[in-house]
């Protein structure tokens, strides 16, 4: 299709007659602009764009007619501590591509500074994404796209950085099964398109699935076997791959938000801050859902990213016996809302069911709905009826951070020297994150980038102690090194005092560094009796009045004041 | 396992169940007593409950949570039994081993001669509820914003909705009142309050706050503090009905919708845990379906009044003590409690027949003019209401007559 073929489909569909739409082309980036009369009308023609012949990217600027637009409140925090500050290489975006990325450069000898707009890492997509490493990126996908091709290479990649950073990967593998018997035929196409992508697969009937899993009910008919699948919780890699990073000599500056890029004769030349200006000529945009915005900020728009919603239910880990692979429904007819999910294991024992897929407007849209509560349960109750709904501990929704080429954009920018995009890093956006981090550090190569190894990089990162996760002998050497592994603060999850004191010690501030460092809160009674001790901890570790303290930054904080003075008499 | 010593009775938990499980056996003549509990004081957690309300029926006294658990406190220390504070089990098995940390000591292996489960209670959280929305700071369970104003002296929010009209939501409205700040509302899903009516006038009304009933949160509104909730009306089965949504501002919402008890331990060591109540089996001695392990409390049913948790403590303490010493009858002629017509729940679920039994039960829907018949006995009441819960007594010899099975109902007139 060619630009004016668009054009005229856009014009002829009678369903788009009150959309006003200004179509430009630059190189290859095709400029959208107008206004719809709705949110889906926008993803629709984003999605048509990326159609056209020799499009790499659809900048998307239609909104629709009365919808509020985000706002974007992007003002200094009135203290430049950064200002003057030097890099070879800022990375913007501290979530688990941007952590790679950065861990990846501490091998050369280079200033490199990582700059995160939350004040604790792994705060974007990689604290609400699902725990697969999947072995590859799915039948709908191209098997020549960067998605499948990183995918691949980055499952593959998995056990060294897991050795190496010490993080928690299981291979469980993944059970995709078709719950009619009149499909399983169809499971052997679909394993022929899968070695297309480089997976290893195999079918499986009736009598072996029920071996494997003995909790699907009877229905179960055959399945896809993908013994390469594995899960992380991507947020504990990305917590190992930033202490890594760190150790090795990269600047994590936190609390940090680009609000722009100064460019200077089409090159980098620093990045402004809301704490002042880092003098640089390599900026790589790792910044998620935001990407394209600090594209824009350079000046050098080339991609739109269009935020779609996903929830998730969290099951006990008391269940966790009731399922032993990955399962991901086989399916024929697809479901609009979802266009994939599953049952995933963590490797804390839990499961997360879901997520649903729903475009959403505002990026910031993180609220959970009945509707899609209610449509994971619908979806995946019926693979394990064993499950009760008093096993949900929690539901929670994240944004993922799609392009409307629905591909990886990780390329130099045409317009500006030293900017490297790394934007549409949606699923298999973990999975990826190893090949990701090695494919930007060649771009860079290219781009000039001059990298000399550094002899003291040490690619090991020890994990925390996990109380719960030792055997009694470990844990008395550790309680004899530190009493404080002998208090038990979170009682559902077994977390110790030592175990918070630790992740306080590791960078984590508020409450739910904490929880995503140890787990404390993460339990059954979601933090109702280990909140008032994590608070005692921090404010004693931190110096800091309980009053302050906040669940995620900003203005979330926990107590609203005080009531009387601690007593003090004897 | 390594077992590093021999205990008597271990009784796991330190609140009003425990101690007086401990007390009792003490009377008994139990010399080694270990109470582990996994908090920094002893009393679970009546020493954050500063309201009065607690001990009328057993002391005939209005005490408030801290006069009444420190008589058991201090009783414990004369008696000079052992009370491991921060101590937490880890886990039990079948054969009465018990393995609890802390830090003074580390890892602690027992070998139990009968074990006493009082580990109480907890709360249910926002996620079992599902209430969709974001997820802000400023959402806390009751208990958990009780202890921080009361134990920590924290003001947990300043503009409050409370969502349950149970007595321990209409007595934390009346608290955040005390503190000055703004309680918006409480939202109750049933037609009815959840908590007693004296509770109802002396929390509420008194302070002016609005019971919303039939009402649910159906919406958390804020991305870092609580900014709102939305308040909708529900039909008969407590759906919520479009169109009748209102959003209330505030900074906090509190979470007041049911205890659950807390059997992770008993689960663990394989004791048969009920649906109904969320605890284990027991019989009218608390005994539990694992020899040698008896259970007393809310970690059995959750009770309405500290009183009673105290009386069933007591029966386990002196049945544990009986066991040991060689004493309790065998449970020979087991009969099954069979709870029908609405009755949601009953304990003791069975009956051995060698003692008088007292059945605490709660009902399905309210009634009035009530019969309520235990095994062809009938009680009768005025009123009964699914929040309170109902005790019956039966003698031995009542309850030596009864057949195999002791169907359970409650029946009578519909309310209002």
């Amino acid at each position: 299709m060619k630009v004016e073929e668009f054009e005229e489909r856009v014009k002829g569909d009678p369903s788009f007659s009150r959309v006003s739409l200004r179509i430009s082309l630059e190189g290859e980036i095709l400029f959208l602009e107008g206004e719809t009369e709705s949110w889906e009308q926008v993803v629709e023609l984003g999605h048509l764009a990326a159609g056209v012949e020799g499009v790499r990217g659809i900048v998307n600027r239609l909104w629709p007619r009365g919808l509020p637009k985000p706002e974007r409140k992007r003002e200094g925090k009135g203290k430049a501590a950064w200002d003057g500050m030097r890099a070879d290489v800022v990375v913007v975006g501290a979530g688990i591509v941007g952590a790679g990325i950065a861990r990846e450069l501490s091998r050369y000898e280079l200033e490199v500074v990582l700059v995160e707009k939350e004040e604790d890492v792994a705060w974007g997509q990689s604290k609400g994404g699902a725990s697969w490493i999947h072995g590859f990126a799915g039948l709908d996908v191209d098997p020549t796209s960067l998605k499948a091709k990183l995918c691949v290479e980055g499952n593959a990649l998995y056990d060294e950085w897991a050795e190496e950073l010490d993080f928690s990967f299981k291979r469980p593998g993944l059970l995709a099964v078709v719950m009619e018997e009149e499909l399983v035929p169809l499971l052997e196409v679909a394993a022929e398109r899968v070695r297309e992508h480089g997976c290893p697969v195999r079918v499986i009937g009736r009598e072996e699935l029920h071996r494997m899993e003995p909790g699907l009910p009877p229905e179960a008919a055959g399945a896809l076997f993908f013994p390469t699948y594995g899960v992380v919780a991507p947020y504990e890699v990305t917590i190992a791959l930033v202490e890594n990073a760190v150790a090795n000599g990269v600047k994590l500056l936190l609390g940090t938000e680009v609000i722009g890029v100064r460019v200077e004769e089409g090159r980098v030349k620093g990045v402004i801050t809301d704490r002042g200006e880092i003098f640089t000529s390599f900026l790589v945009n790792a910044a998620g859902l935001y990407s394209d915005e600090v594209a824009e900020l350079a000046g050098a728009p080339e991609f739109t990213i269009h935020p779609r919603k996903g929830e998730m239910l969290l099951i006990d880990w008391k269940r966790a016996g009731a399922c032993l692979h990955n399962l991901a429904p086989g399916e024929l007819k697809e479901d609009p809302y979802t266009k994939g999910g599953g049952i995933s294991l963590t490797v804390d024992g839990n499961m997360l069911w879901g997520p649903t897929a729903q475009e959403v407007p505002y990026k910031e849209d993180t609220e959970t709905t009945k509707e899609g509560m209610e449509r994971v349960w619908r979806k995946f109750s019926k693979y394990l009826p064993s499950i009760k709904r008093t096993d949900v501990i929690t539901a929670f929704a994240g944004v993922r951070a799609a392009t409307y080429t629905e591909d990886f954009h990780i390329a130099p920018s045409r317009k500006v020297k030293g900017l490297v995009n790394v934007g549409g890093i949606q699923s298999p956006g973990i999975t990826a994150a190893p090949a990701i981090a090695r494919m930007v550090v060649d771009i860079l190569r290219k781009e000039g980038l001059e990298l000399r190894e550094k002899v003291s990089f040490n690619p090991r990162r020890r994990a925390a102690p996990r109380f719960r996760e030792l055997g009694d002998r470990e844990r008395e050497q550790l309680i004899s090194l530190d009493r404080r592994y002998g208090r038990v603060v979170c009682r559902c999850e077994h977390v110790t005092e030592g175990e918070v004191v630790e992740a306080i010690r590791r960078g984590a501030t508020t409450l739910d560094g904490i929880k995503f460092r140890t787990r404390a809160g993460m339990g059954r009674c979601q933090g109702g009796f280990c909140t008032p001790h994590l608070l005692r901890i921090l404010s004693r570790e931190l110096g800091r009045p309980v009053e302050e303290l906040t669940k995620k930054g900003g203005k979330s904080r926990v107590v609203m004041g005080r009531i009387k003075e601690p007593f003090l008499g004897g | 396992m390594r077992v590093e010593g021999e205990v008597e009775l271990v009784v796991v938990g330190g609140g009003a169940a425990g101690l007086a499980a401990a007390l009792k056996a003490r009377e008994e003549g139990i010399e080694e007593i270990w109470v582990l509990d996994r908090n920094e004081r002893p009393g679970g957690i009546l020493p954050q409950c500063i309201h009065t309300g607690f001990g009328l029926h057993y002391f005939g006294e209005n005490l408030t949570g801290p006069e009444y658990i420190h008589r058991f406190i201090r009783r414990a220390r004369e008696e000079g039994i052992t009370i491991k504070l921060e101590t937490m089990v880890l886990r039990l098995t079948k054969e009465r081993e018990v393995v609890a940390v802390n830090p003074s000591e580390g890892l602690l292996k027992l070998k139990a001669g009968a074990v006493i489960l009082a580990m109480g209670c907890r709360e249910r959280p926002r996620g079992s509820l599902l209430i969709p929305g974001g997820r802000p700071a400023g959402i806390f369970t009751a208990g958990t914003a009780q202890r921080l104003l009361d134990l920590e002296g924290y003001l947990p929010g300043r503009e409050v909705v409370i969502l349950g009209s149970g007595d321990v939501g209409l007595i934390m409205a009346r608290r955040f009142a005390m503190e000055g700040v703004e309680v918006k509302a409480v939202v109750e899903l049933m037609p009815y309050p959840g908590g007693l009516g004296r509770n109802v006038v002396q929390c509420l009304e008194d302070f002016g706050i609005p019971l919303l009933l039939r009402r649910t949160v159906t919406h958390i509104h804020g991305r870092e503090r609580v900014e709102a909730v939305t308040v909708a009306e529900v039909d008969g089965e407590g759906n919520p009905i479009p169109g009748t949504e209102r959003k209330i501002p505030c900074d906090t919402l509190v979470l007041s919708v049911g205890l659950i008890p807390e059997n992770e331990l008993s689960e663990g060591a394989g004791i048969e845990l009920d649906e109904r109540t969320g605890g284990p089996f027991v019989d009218e001695f608390m005994r539990t379906s694992l020899e040698g392990f008896f259970a007393c409390g809310n970690v059995v049913t959750v009770f309405d009044l500290v009183d009673h948790v105290t009386l069933t403590g007591e029966r386990a303490g002196k049945s544990a003590s009986q066991y040991l010493k060689g004493e309790l009858p065998p449970p020979r002629r087991v009969r099954e409690v069979r709870p029908g017509e609405n009755v949601r729940l009953v304990v003791p679920q069975r009956v051995s027949g060698e003692g008088p039994v007292t059945f605490y039960l709660r009902v399905s829907r309210p009634l009035r003019e009530a019969r309520v018949e235990v095994g062809g006995k009938s009680f009768f009441r005025k009123a009964v209401r699914p929040p309170e819960m109902l005790t019956v007594e039966l003698g031995k010899e009542e309850v030596g007559g009864l057949g195999g099975e002791i169907p359970v109902r409650v029946l009578g007139k519909p309310l209002g």
